[in-house]
């Protein structure tokens, strides 16, 4: 069977036509690409956008938690030296 | 079974599972949308009477037809909200909301396109059927603007919940519309075996194919924002936090 047997026009000017209905057809299916794209790429963009935020977040709190258990190893030392002297 | 269950509402649960079904998804969604597209535009017989409008109507009821999911979707994820506290259940029915209204919008502007020429009109207001999927949109624009207004998260969790079961009395009245109320929108057409209208064979095929898509891309859009949201709920969760060591 030849793929191009069931097309229902003879030239690509009478597809864009679509029998004289060429804005209602074609804005209905641009309306739909438009829609279906829409929904997919902006969940996809926010999780990009959620991942880069958490991330910075994650290495700020490990950061943070580095610098206190610095400063409580530094305390810890200077103990141990008052006590030396 | 209530173990299943338990499993089943747990956000890291469902991330990783959803994890290893989207790429299928996405891929019977993709083959669908485009044969459905493709099969529509190019290879459907003009109908008898609407000529080549008719291939509006496969988006159209398609994309209808889907809307009509989105109050029952919510108010089975807000009654398990309600009962069990399931938090992936109140997850889903936030995006579900947003997602709905979408759906309602695309659903009456075809519809115009549609009925500017079948009906030689764009709108009318004394029309059941058009009508009551305007309340349905409003209704979705409602749930999402309650979510927003309540800080409370777990009231607003509550009170969308009970808006969305509420909400079901529409989808069945938008259903029926076009029995109870004799207008302008015609009922569904009955299936037909003979080619050539719009109730033909090689529409209701391509309309099947189409309705399947629509689906597909509904599952997908809302998986995508529910483990967004997921994300978002359990950052501080041990597994979220490890999760970020890996790439995308």
């Amino acid at each position: 069977m030849n793929l191009t047997d069931g097309i229902q026009f003879d030239s690509f000017a009478a597809f864009i036509d679509m029998g004289g209905y060429a804005f209602n057809v074609w804005a209905v299916y641009a309306l739909f690409a438009l829609f279906v794209t829409v929904n997919l790429v902006a969940p996809l963009r926010q999780r990009k956008a959620l991942l880069r935020d958490l991330r910075r977040r994650q290495t700020l709190n490990q950061r943070s938690a580095e610098s206190t258990a610095g400063v409580a190893v530094d305390e810890a030392n200077h103990k141990a030296e008052r006590v030396e002297t | 079974m209530w173990l299943w269950f338990a499993k089943l509402g747990s956000p890291k649960w469902f991330y990783e599972l959803s994890s290893k079904w989207l790429p299928w998804l996405v891929g019977a969604m993709a083959i669908t949308l485009a044969v459905a597209t493709v099969w529509a535009l190019l290879y459907l017989p003009p109908d008898y009477q609407q000529g080549f409008t008719s291939r509006i109507l496969i988006v159209h009821v398609a994309v209808a037809g889907t809307s009509l999911a989105f109050f029952p979707l919510m108010a089975v994820a807000g009654t398990i909200t309600l009962v069990w506290k399931m938090k992936l259940a109140d997850m889903v029915a936030k995006n579900a909301a947003a997602l709905g209204a979408w759906f309602s919008f695309i659903t009456l502007a075809t519809g115009s396109i549609w009925g500017s020429v079948s009906w030689g009109t764009w709108w009318e207001w004394s029309d059941s059927r058009l009508v009551s999927m305007l309340f349905q949109f409003f209704l979705l624009l409602g749930v999402v603007s309650l979510r927003s207004a309540l800080e409370d998260s777990d009231k607003a969790a509550k009170a969308c919940a009970l808006l969305s079961i509420v909400g079901c009395i529409n989808v069945v009245v938008i259903k029926y519309s076009v029995e109870w109320w004799n207008t302008l929108h015609q009922p569904a057409s009955p299936v037909s075996i003979e080619s050539g209208s719009a109730n033909g064979p090689e529409f209701w095929i391509a309309t099947a194919l189409m309705i399947l898509g629509v689906y597909l891309f509904m599952s997908v859009s809302l998986i995508l924002s529910t483990r967004n949201e997921i994300l978002r709920r359990e950052r501080r969760a041990l597994w979220v936090q490890e999760l970020l060591h890996e790439s995308d």
